[in-house]
């Protein structure tokens, strides 16, 4: 019988978690590792501020 | 120049606060009458919506300072908060497919709330697109600090797009409107969130800052010699 209330669902929950804990935590990493490349390179062009 | 660790501690912050909410929101916090446990997505997504519309907000008001004052400066954060709306408005339309389909029985509806939101992701995304194109750095601050000004009119589209026009997706929530068992969870992760955003766009705005350093910086001399390293925050 149709009750008006959504049954279960749980998987869809975590895909929404899981999703937004991938997504927030590679970019993240991604804006680190692009921060400290970016030091890297102005250390090797002369920069006396270690990266 | 000295490198301050407060966008890592705004980082560390948000991932201590979003924890606790999710934690909460997912174990604690009771499931709703009509949609159940699939509420408990609503922790995650309006956190989300709000902070994505904040970050472009927040670009708004760099393009606008960056057409009015000379300088860089406002273009970094401008670029910054650009991708970081980008990247947080995307994943608010995957957690709203995601919800869309136990609720609605679609992942997708060309509703007004949902195409107005897909109108703002690829109108900043063609932003950041077109920066990369332009490669001198005052005109790229110009045109895109003008495209952003000009994207920012769908922000409010979006927000009183429930209000103006029948759409499936429901009306915005206030605490009167939300029992208040959910109140907590949602709170924690939204400040979570917002945390998040202000430690990204600032660690972001430092790597769009470097980036200019390197464009505008003049070639070195095959032969100058190299001053050895001091440590990070030495006094001269």
């Amino acid at each position: 019988m149709n009750t008006g209330v959504i049954q279960g669902g749980w998987e869809f929950v975590w895909a929404a978690y899981a999703v937004s804990a991938t997504i927030l935590t590679g970019y993240g990493l991604s804006v680190f590792a692009r921060y400290r490349a970016a030091l890297r390179r102005r250390f090797e062009a002369g920069s006396t501020v270690k990266p | 120049m000295v490198r301050s660790k407060t966008p890592y501690a705004f980082i560390g912050l948000a991932v201590t606060l979003l924890v606790w909410g999710s934690v909460w929101g997912l174990f604690y916090a009771p499931a709703e009458t009509y949609m159940g446990d699939v509420q408990r997505i609503m922790y995650v997504h309006v956190p989300t919506a709000w902070n994505a519309m904040l970050a472009l907000t927040f670009a708004f008001f760099c393009a606008v300072l960056s057409l009015w004052r000379s300088g860089m400066a406002w273009d970094n954060r401008l670029e910054a908060s650009l991708e970081v709306g980008v990247v947080l408005s995307s994943l608010l339309c995957m957690q709203g497919a995601i919800w869309a389909k136990p609720t609605w029985g679609v992942w997708w509806d060309w509703d007004p709330r949902l195409t107005t939101t897909a109108v703002m992701v690829f109108a900043f995304g063609a932003i950041l697109a077109l920066r990369q194109f332009v490669e001198d750095p005052i005109k790229r601050a110009t045109w895109s600090a003008v495209a952003t000004v000009i994207a920012f009119a769908d922000v409010p589209i979006v927000y009183f797009s429930v209000r103006w026009w029948n759409s499936l997706h429901q009306l915005q929530s206030s605490p009167e409107t939300v029992s208040k068992a959910f109140h907590w969870p949602l709170r924690i992760n939204a400040f979570g969130i917002l945390f998040l955003m202000i430690g990204l766009i600032s660690l972001r705005t430092r790597l769009a800052a470097l980036r200019r350093e390197e464009e505008l910086a003049p070639p070195l001399p095959e032969t100058a010699p190299r001053r050895a390293p001091i440590a990070e925050g030495a006094s001269s």
